[in-house]
């Protein structure tokens, strides 16, 4: 018989931790400029892909990283920082090439339609928008605010792995990776799944006015992640 | 392990994920995956039939993640049956592959057959010539994937199971490949009847390009286009994701020591930086290039 109590006193601290790192991937994915479909055909401004799908590609790329980075190092932080950079690269190098594509394969300068002057670099936005779209590309600002939503979503992603992996559990070392890791990329998607009713399917970054909905996200994902904690735990402890 | 034999493994890493990332943009252009698929899909509606294929399986990502995982389930099981490396690598694409096939030709018949009220047909020459070309595709970058996969499990002791890694992976190249390459197919090839750099108004939508260079245009004629520029930049972008954030690991080694540990996250955050500014000269300079689309009025800030 399982102790389902003994299970969830030991860990309580790793629960909180799944569940934060839950609610910080909600946040981030917020952050992420994307267009959707709009967007492939340079109608609107931001990555021509879903919100989901970029997010988990970045927040997974930083998940192989934190992974890698835990098999060699005891160091929590090291291994939520690695995380949250492989996220980064991952998030930016897609952002420069998707510029390349934008600006020497359609001929479009990038351009953001909800405001008219880019917050960080000043420049004139609405000018540089073409007749019958919501912009296009990724200005300064949407490139910004992709690169900080790929970190916190690579930092909460790694705190979730690293939560799972340091729960107490009879599993053998390699029985164990498998589990959390896979228990990791499902919260990740929960959590990414979450705020595309908040995004409705673009969104150009944190200068966006539909940016502000992100607490409703969050509350939405502490409860989400809150019972997929327990789930993964229970499991994972009671193995 | 030396660091330059370090380097030398994450090169070829880094040579597999461009060939992945190459073929996964180009199978997506031949069947009409993603985003710019909804201009295929909607071309009949608005009287427009055509004679490219219509397939859009799922997002890329999951489409991906799903042969990956298949042919990285399929190499796993005949690895521990004490079977070649390659060989179990070759197999496991191929049954990847099988799937992949059977996926593309149903959501083309399904897809078009739907469209029979805007007398839009189905053509079994298109099936016949596009599926081999698709499946093609989908074996070179199920292949590589694992390849990749393989090389982080066998020779960096990557604690991930091989088949979770080829499904992360998965998920990744298709999140690029419909990121940038699709972006070169849906707003340029398929509207190269509107001028070059005016962007691309929405009441066009629909009207796609119907005829090729030579008779009537299908999805291996934009194939031929996005190899020129979408294919090989979406390569680009799966190889440098997967070389940089093995790269700032594989330099600064955090199994040696934790300040080396911490060096391998600030090379990340300034390789992060770099691609920061290296964004904002592109837009400046493609701003000074382009010219605003309408005269200049002073609004408030």
């Amino acid at each position: 018989m399982i102790d389902v109590a003994g299970i969830i006193a030991e860990n309580i601290l790793y629960i909180a931790m799944v569940t934060l790192g839950g609610m910080l991937i909600s946040w981030s994915v917020h952050f992420v400029p994307v267009g959707g479909a709009p967007a492939a055909m340079a109608q609107a401004t931001g990555i021509g892909t879903g919100t989901v799908q970029l997010a988990a590609g970045a927040g997974l790329t930083g998940l192989v990283t934190a992974g890698a980075v835990m098999a060699v190092s005891d160091s929590p932080l090291l291994v939520v920082a690695s995380g949250g950079v492989g996220a980064m690269i991952m998030i930016s190098v897609t952002m420069i090439v998707g510029t390349w594509v934008y600006v020497y394969g359609v001929g479009v300068p990038p351009a953001s339609a909800k405001v008219d002057y880019d917050p960080i670099t000043k420049d004139r936005q609405d000018i540089y928008v073409s007749q019958g779209t919501e912009g296009h590309g990724l200005p300064t600002v949407s490139y910004v605010s992709g690169v900080i939503g790929g970190a916190l979503g690579g930092l909460g992603g790694s705190v979730i792995y690293y939560s799972l992996m340091s729960t107490s559990t009879g599993l053998t070392q390699s029985n164990l990776v498998a589990l959390a890791s896979i228990f990791a990329v499902g919260i990740f998607f929960v959590n990414a799944v979450i705020p595309s009713y908040n995004i409705g399917g673009t969104i150009e970054g944190f200068h966006d006015p539909k940016f502000k909905k992100w607490p409703k996200a969050v509350l939405a994902s502490f409860v989400a992640t809150l019972m997929c904690a327990f789930v993964g735990i229970i499991t994972i402890g009671g193995l | 392990m030396e660091p330059l034999m370090g380097m030398g493994v994450l090169a070829l890493m880094g040579a597999a994920a461009t060939i992945a990332g190459t073929t996964e943009d180009l199978e997506s252009d031949v069947g009409s995956q993603s985003n710019p698929n909804s201009q295929v899909q909607l071309a009949p509606q608005m009287m427009y039939p055509h004679r490219i294929y219509n397939k859009a399986i799922s997002g890329e990502p999951p489409s991906n993640a799903l042969i990956c995982a298949i042919g990285g389930t399929v190499a796993s099981v005949l690895m521990t049956a004490s079977l070649s490396v390659i060989f179990a690598i070759a197999i496991g694409a191929l049954v990847a592959t099988a799937v992949h096939g059977t996926y593309c030709i149903t959501a083309y018949m399904g897809r078009t057959a739907s469209q029979k009220r805007f007398r839009q047909p189905i053509y079994l020459d298109i099936l016949r010539s596009h599926t081999p070309v698709m499946m093609g595709y989908a074996f070179i970058t199920t292949f590589c994937i694992l390849v990749v996969s393989y090389i982080m499990v066998a020779v960096l002791a990557h604690p991930f199971p091989l088949t979770l890694l080829a499904f992360i992976w998965g998920i990744t190249v298709g999140a690029i490949g419909s990121s940038t390459g699709d972006v070169h197919y849906g707003a340029e090839r398929e509207f190269q009847n509107v001028e070059f750099g005016s962007g691309l108004n929405a009441a066009n939508s629909g009207n796609i390009v119907r005829k090729a260079e030579s008779g009537l245009r299908n999805g291996i004629d934009n194939s031929w286009f996005c190899a020129k520029f979408g294919g090989p930049v979406t390569g680009l972008a799966f190889g440098m994701t997967v070389f940089l954030s093995g790269w700032v690991t594989a330099v600064f080694n955090p199994a040696t020591s934790l300040t080396m540990g911490w060096l391998s996250v600030a090379a990340g955050v300034i390789l992060v930086l770099l691609m920061i500014i290296w964004n904002r000269k592109i837009e400046v300079a493609a701003r000074k290039a382009f010219g605003p689309y309408k005269e200049e009025e002073e609004v408030a800030a």
